[in-house]
């Protein structure tokens, strides 16, 4: 017995507005009359009204089903309203019904209790409910059910005997509590490839073979699908969070929240839907409000990713202060070789104007390591972070340990730099968790007294303790580098080349940051190296489009010539659309032009104390001239293996 | 845990009025109840789910309940659905 045999076209009517109960009752029959299902109208009439009397028909959400039983009846039938602005029909949930099916039934047969299981069974499905009441048309209505029908009746044969038989077992097949899905679960873990899927996985089959609806979203690697809606989640009996990772938790406040291990979800879904109907998940409180969603998503970057970019805020703060100062400190010892003074160790500060420059330039230089960990705090920690870093920046650069608080001549360098403002930013951060207990009188005093009083005694005490580790790591790797000799072109290799394999990701920084610990250190060739490294593959690429025409596509020769420009001022990014078109073969052909310059600018011991800049520091390079050959070689290297390396595109 | 079997002896079966009636007799008491039918749990506390299931005059169905006053909600439940249901 089908719905849509059942329904005629003309005993729909849609957008019908109803004053009251009674109206939208008279509405239906007079519906069912018009199509000739009724034999008897007042006796129809009458056994309507009775059942109605004896307890509304309203089921709640906006849904009701009114109906009766009786010989007046001429043909099983339904008719359909919907009644956009509602209308009391005392529903047990107090909201006016919008969707209004009548059954007519004939008094023999089980017409009646079929077509109810079947309307119910489809009515538990909210967005198709939505959709029926903002169908346009009685036959937009029709075709409606007819889909849902067949969705959820698939057995069905046209012989009445089966679909008798079909009905009630679909039907029991998903019950819901009002229509609403009774089960949320969300899923994530750290990775987000198998387990999230598999715990999902387990929990759907668990809830349809126990006859619950569920829902279950995945925090996967692709981000989160299936996400559950605020509706679902205000009316569903409880969530089960099956996560290695944070998930957005705000949402869920003051909801039963059942908050376990991803793997809990593959092996114990019956245990956990089981906990959630019975309502034994605890109420969900969520500390801070929903506020904090944008937090927690950002929680959801790995580790690596956290970690990389608040090193970069680190450096991105302190380069300003590294490139100015090392030219003014490398002008400083420019004008003294003009100037003809003596190479002594008062080189550079030989001439007023010289020492102007050296003098200025230091002071900016040496805010490096104190710029680079205050930020890395700031980063993790927010403002609280920022002292303790600076602090512990300051300490590693001037070397204080227990026997020399105020500092020695030899520095902690870059790496207690960083261990200063990583270690420092997450005590701040844990701190600050601590610190939600203390009374709320006393808020107004953790920025001003209460951070930075304990901040600067962990911290100093933190320093003073790691620092002579720190100091002999750091010296130790000076001395190695200085010990290099010839090994060095190889280190100058390597780094030339770490410089083009990403153009600008991690590993193309890590060459970077690698250089910048040098010139703290003192050694300069290690930065010039990279520096010349950065540049080659725009330059390669501008000059393979400018002689080889035939390996490139009409917009990538266009662009070429901005590529100079890029590779001269040492943005290496410029590379990144021709890389990114041909992977394969730009990268390694860049990659060897890169580490060719990097080899021959170490070799001929090229040095350069401003990080940055490009052909504008070239004045501030020593041994500059054969810097030039060293980027003019590799760039020739990389065009060269460009030619070889790719294909005539056809045009 | 309560658990009873129960043959449906109103003839319409479980209809909407019975449904409700029962809906409003498990609400009377704490513990979870759900009818077992088939192998399939349909929450007793869901007048939508029990209409949907359309379970007919003559069926043997379980009833289960749990919690606090299982004994007592297992037992006034199932002498409701013994007793036709007001039909």
């Amino acid at each position: 017995m089908r719905i849509t045999d059942l329904l005629a076209p003309e005993a729909i009517e849609l957008g019908v507005s109803a004053a009251s109960k009674s109206d939208a009752i008279e509405k239906l029959i007079s519906l069912h009359n018009g199509a000739g299902n009724l034999s008897d109208v007042d006796v129809y009439r009458e056994a309507i009204l009775a059942r109605e009397a004896g307890g509304t028909t309203a089921i709640g959400e906006g849904m009701a089903i009114p109906h009766a039983k009786t010989d007046a009846v001429a043909k099983p039938a339904l008719a359909a309203i919907t009644v956009p602005d509602g209308v009391d029909y005392e529903a047990p949930d107090g909201q006016p019904s919008k969707l209004i099916f009548m059954i007519a039934a004939p008094s023999d047969g089980e017409v009646h209790l079929e077509v109810l299981a079947r309307l119910m069974t489809m009515l538990m499905d909210v967005d198709w409910r939505n959709q029926l009441l903002t169908a346009g048309s009685a036959e937009e209505f029709l075709k409606l059910i007819d889909d849902k029908e067949r969705e959820k009746f698939p057995e069905e044969e046209p012989a009445e005997e089966a679909a008798n038989d079909a009905a009630p077992a679909a039907a029991a097949a998903a019950p819901a509590d009002d229509g609403a899905i009774r089960v949320l679960a969300v899923t994530a873990c750290p990775t987000g490839i198998a387990h999230t899927y598999m715990a999902a996985e387990a929990l759907n089959q668990q809830a349809e073979k126990m006859g619950i609806s569920i829902k279950v979203e995945t925090n996967g690697s692709g981000g989160a699908k299936n996400i559950l809606t605020k509706d679902e989640i205000a009316a569903c009996d409880g969530i089960i969070v099956a996560a290695d990772k944070n998930v957005e938790m705000a949402r869920f406040d003051g909801r039963p929240v059942l908050i376990t291990k991803v793997a809990d979800g593959i092996n114990k879904p019956e245990e956990l839907i089981n906990q959630v109907i019975e309502g034994k998940a605890p109420v969900y409180a969520h500390s801070g409000g929903a506020g904090e969603a944008s937090d927690e998503s950002a929680e959801n970057e790995s580790v690596g990713r956290k970690v990389y970019k608040h090193l970069m805020e680190g450096v991105s703060h302190m380069l300003p202060f590294v490139v100015a100062g090392g030219i003014f400190i490398a002008l400083a010892f420019l004008i003294d070789t003009i100037m003809g003074a003596p190479q002594d160790g008062n080189f550079g500060s030989n001439t007023p104007i010289a020492a102007w420059f050296k003098g200025i330039g230091g002071v900016s230089f040496g805010f490096m390591l104190a710029i680079l960990a205050g930020y890395i705090g700031r980063s993790i920690a927010d403002r609280p972070g920022l002292l303790v870093g600076f602090v512990g920046g300051a300490m590693a650069a001037a070397g204080c340990t227990f026997a020399e608080p105020a500092g020695q001549a030899v520095s902690a360098g870059f790496l207690g730099a960083l261990l200063a403002g990583f270690a420092g930013g997450y005590f701040m951060l844990w701190f600050e968790k601590i610190c939600e207990h203390i009374p709320q009188a006393l808020d107004g005093m953790k920025p001003m007294l209460i951070y930075p009083l304990v901040g600067l005694a962990f911290i100093g005490v933190f320093m003073c303790a790691v620092n002579p580790i720190m100091i002999a790591i750091n010296v130790g790797i000076g001395n190695f580098l200085t010990s290099l000799g010839n090994a060095k072109i190889l280190l100058g290799l390597l780094l030339g080349g770490m410089m083009a394999i990403d153009m600008g990701g991690p590993i193309n920084k890590a060459a970077y940051l690698f250089g910048l610990a040098s010139i703290e250190l003192g050694n300069y060739d290690m930065m010039a190296a990279v520096m010349i490294g950065g540049m080659v593959p725009p330059l390669a690429i501008a000059l393979a489009c400018t002689f080889f025409k035939d390996r490139w596509t009409e917009t990538e020769l266009k662009s070429a010539p901005v590529n100079y420009i890029m590779g001269l001022s040492f943005i290496t990014e410029g590379a990144i659309p021709y890389a990114a078109a041909d992977p394969l073969r730009v990268i390694p052909a860049c990659v060897v032009g890169s580490a060719v310059a990097g080899a021959i600018s170490m070799a001929f011991g090229c040095t350069l104390m401003a990080p940055h800049g490009g052909i504008f520091v070239f004045a501030v390079v020593g041994n500059w001239p054969m810097y030039l050959v060293a980027l003019v070689v590799g760039a020739v290297v990389g065009a060269l293996m460009l030619r070889i390396l790719k294909k005539p595109v056809e045009k | 845990m309560f658990s009873e079997k129960v043959t449906l002896v109103n003839p319409q079966g479980f209809h909407m009025r019975p449904a409700s009636l029962l809906v409003a007799e498990v609400g009377k008491f704490e513990s979870t109840v759900k009818i077992i039918r088939n192998g399939n749990e349909i929450p007793g506390n869901s007048l939508m789910a029990i209409m949907a299931a359309g379970i007919k005059c003559g069926e043997e169905i379980e009833v289960q309940a749990e919690g606090a006053d299982e004994e007592a909600a297992g037992r006034a439940v199932v002498d409701f659905i013994a007793s036709g249901m007001g039909d």
